[in-house]
């Protein structure tokens, strides 16, 4: 077993991936100075700060796409997508035999350093998690993070504070208990089921409205329709997260995802076809992931895409 | 020394634009140990025979003592007489003086020799300082020179000496009543990465050379430059400090190795300081992110601190229609600088018309941006009937210390926000 690159601590027996930091042992790692530019061709010059020396294109970010692999107990992917400069996204996956802790936080565009609010957010909670406290108490671990970064660094923080959405689940004896704030979703696919059943419901005002009695095909095309209503910021307040858990009497996949995925497949049988297609097809659960991901890049990669897939049998 | 680099731009690009615009605020918190390096000091006084006038030659022997008054212990110094050649005054012919209580004390006696009698010759004097000033290889440099009138020396020969010092050391100048030309001051001012401003009435040169021989001795590092690194294909369009005064940096750049430049910033202290760096860079497509400059601060190979200016093309018109206000802000400060001058050289040449036309538009730049100071200058040269459109009527007359201290003045900035 190798070690992470990216911390030091101890791993547990059985964990793929690095329980503190995160982040996979095989992909996503920093691009090394030094390497050629895809850009211009100039060999090794890619300078410390990620710019070609010669052409001054960036060479790309380590969150542009990284891949999270634990066999056949869980995978996950997140993508910059084709529309974004760059990866607001942010994800966490540790396992421990067959238990699984996984974050997906959504960066909110229009706050100050989105991707910081993400990745703080995902790491917050994702550690949270490993104590065992439950996945509300992860999630406003998360938020207390998220709210303090409003007093740090960039002076523009303070004006308008870095936010992002959350969802985030634990999966301990096949019993799944989830939580969120946002509209960053879980779903419950059963294997051969025809409809997947979204568990959280999004903290959006499409959902609002709708749950209000509005036509949903009007709402969902309203320009306003995926305006979040609640997230993690320190412009928010006190978060208070939604949370359930979930007992399966059939086996299925527990799919978390941005809504870079879900924005593609709204419909709940269209959702459960994608997911289990991409599952049938795909010799492992990783190439699964990164299935879903081309998909959605190929249909317009308009947004980031994450998607984590956790199969219970 | 801590030094800190902050570049603010909006780097959003509309697909087939081109250049790149940011402002980097530099700020310097000063030596934590005091000075590191040396420090030599000249005191240049004209002593041509039209400084007899208006009590000016006893003002500016006051003025002289009580900057030697400032210079600290252990700095290097000398005194030099400007008239037709220029006369080293204090202490021997070709030396510099170590500063003690001693030798400043003997230097006000000698200040008080000062008589004025004969010509202006501003690139001797010039030349004269840097011959002292290049004994002392490191020290932070730095000269004041005082004149009263216009130079006297065959056309061309300050220029020559301009091209031969220019950037060797710091040299603030003062022009003493209305006879001396504020563009003349401004060329030696600006080769010499100094200031420049009149000082109307003689009474007042004393808390003038005060002034200027404080600030020079807050400065801890001598030589400060910008180094900035652009991509293949691209050019710098042009680099300005634009606070707290507009002087344009781009014809002064120095090659660096591949695709880098390097532009004098002359001494610092602790202090703030904002540069406008334009760039043209190659079109990317849609999503691309290019480094358009790496822009670094640096003392000879040390890089004190670096900022990165970036580009990033979209096809989201409301990311790259976005203005950024100290973009903004400073092209109008550098804007407001050149309407004034505009005005001031169409009003000598009789151009009303246009020179109505510009302080019209300086009086609105100024009013829009919160530079009252300039707009107090304005209203002296004309009455601003309407500032918010840019409506004045010429003055019939016109002092010409206030038409002098409005050029000379042109350039002084206000920083975003500030006085508004
Ligand atoms: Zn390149
Ligand atoms: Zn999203």
């Amino acid at each position: 077993m190798t070690d992470c690159p990216h911390c030091t601590d101890e791993r547990a027996a059985g964990a793929a991936f690095c329980e503190s930091c995160g982040r996979p042992l095989a992909t996503g790692a920093p691009l090394d100075v030094g390497t050629d530019c895809g850009a211009c061709g100039s060999a090794g010059s890619v300078a410390t700060d990620g710019y070609c020396d010669n052409c001054g294109m960036l060479a790309g970010r380590p969150r542009d796409h990284a891949e999270a692999d634990a066999g056949p107990v869980a995978a996950a992917v997140t993508d910059r997508g084709v529309r974004h400069r760059r990866n607001e996204d942010a994800m966490w996956l540790a396992v421990r035999g067959t238990e699984v802790d996984v974050v997906v936080c959504d960066g909110v565009s229009s706050s100050a350093d989105p991707e910081v609010a993400s990745g703080t957010a995902a790491e917050a909670a994702g550690k949270a998690l490993a104590l065992e406290t439950g996945v509300a108490a992860a999630v406003r671990a998360a938020a207390e993070a998220v709210a303090a970064l409003a007093g740090t660094g960039d002076p523009r923080r303070a004006a308008s504070n870095p936010a992002c959405t959350i969802v985030a689940a634990r999966v301990r004896e096949g019993e799944i208990e989830y939580g969120w704030v946002g509209d960053s979703r879980a779903y419950w696919v059963p294997i051969g089921a025809e409809r997947a059943e979204q568990l959280t419901e999004d903290d959006s005002w499409a959902t609002h409205v709708i749950a209000m009695g509005a036509d949903p095909q009007a709402a969902w095309n309203n320009p306003q329709a995926h305006a979040i209503t609640a997230w993690l910021g320190a412009d928010f307040g006190v978060v208070e997260p939604r949370t359930g858990t979930l007992r399966p009497e059939a086996p299925g996949v527990l799919v978390l995802c941005s809504d870079g995925l879900w924005n593609y497949y709204t419909e709940p049988a269209a959702f459960a076809e994608v997911v289990l297609a991409s599952v049938r097809e795909n010799a492992d659960l990783v190439s699964a992931a990164r299935a879903l991901v081309a998909l959605a890049v190929e249909a317009g990669g308009a947004d980031n895409i994450t998607v984590a897939l956790i199969p219970i049998v | 020394m801590a030094y800190t680099a902050e570049a603010f731009q909006n780097e959003f690009l509309a697909l087939g634009a081109t250049e790149v615009n940011a402002i980097v605020t530099v700020t310097s918190s000063g030596a934590e140990g005091g000075r590191r390096t040396g420090a030599s000091e000249i005191i240049i006084v004209d002593c041509s025979g039209s400084m007899q006038a208006e009590g000016r030659m006893p003002a500016a022997r006051q003025a002289a003592k009580a900057a030697v008054g400032c210079i600290d212990d252990g700095v290097h110094f000398a005194i030099v007489a400007g008239v037709s050649t220029a006369q080293q005054l204090y202490p021997a012919p070709g030396e510099l003086a170590v500063s003690t209580p001693e030798t400043r004390a003997q230097a006000i006696g000698a200040i008080d020799r000062l008589q004025a009698s004969g010509g202006t010759a501003i690139g001797a004097w010039l030349k004269l300082a840097h011959q002292l000033l290049a004994q002392r290889p490191g020290d932070i440099k730095h000269a004041i020179l005082l004149t009263d009138g216009e130079n006297g020396e065959y056309k061309g020969y300050l220029e020559s000496v301009l091209q031969e010092i220019g950037g060797s050391f710091t040299c603030d100048c003062r022009g003493v009543g209305t006879n001396w030309t504020v563009p003349e001051l401004r060329k030696v001012a600006n080769a010499l990465l100094g200031t420049v401003d009149i000082v109307a009435r003689p009474e007042d040169l004393t808390a003038s050379f005060t002034q200027m021989m404080t600030a020079a001795m807050g400065k801890t590092s001598g030589d400060v430059q910008l180094r900035i690194w652009t991509p293949v294909n691209a050019r710098v369009r042009f680099v300005k400090q634009v606070e707290p005064q507009v002087t344009d940096l781009t014809g002064k750049r120095v090659e660096d190795g591949p695709r880098t430049g390097r532009y004098p910033l002359g001494a610092w202290g602790a202090e703030s300081r904002d540069y406008h760096v334009c760039v043209d860079v190659p079109a990317g497509v849609a999503g691309d992110e290019m480094l358009a400059a790496r822009v670094s601060v640096v003392e000879g190979e040390t890089v004190l601190t670096q900022s990165l200016v970036r580009a990033v093309w979209t096809e989201d018109s409301a990311l790259s229609t976005r203005i950024n206000r100290q973009v903004a802000h400073y092209t109008g400060q550098a804007e407001l600088a050149e309407a004034i001058q505009a005005g001031i050289e169409a009003r000598k040449s009789g151009d009303d018309r246009t020179a109505t036309v510009k302080f019209g538009r300086a009086a609105q730049l100024a009013h829009e941006s919160g530079n009252r100071a300039t707009e107090e200058l304005l209203a002296t040269v004309v009455e601003i009937e309407d500032a918010a459109t840019g409506t004045v009527r010429l003055r019939r007359k016109v002092d010409a210390a206030d038409e002098m201290a409005l050029d000379t003045r042109s350039t002084k900035t206000v920083r975003v926000g500030r006085a508004q």
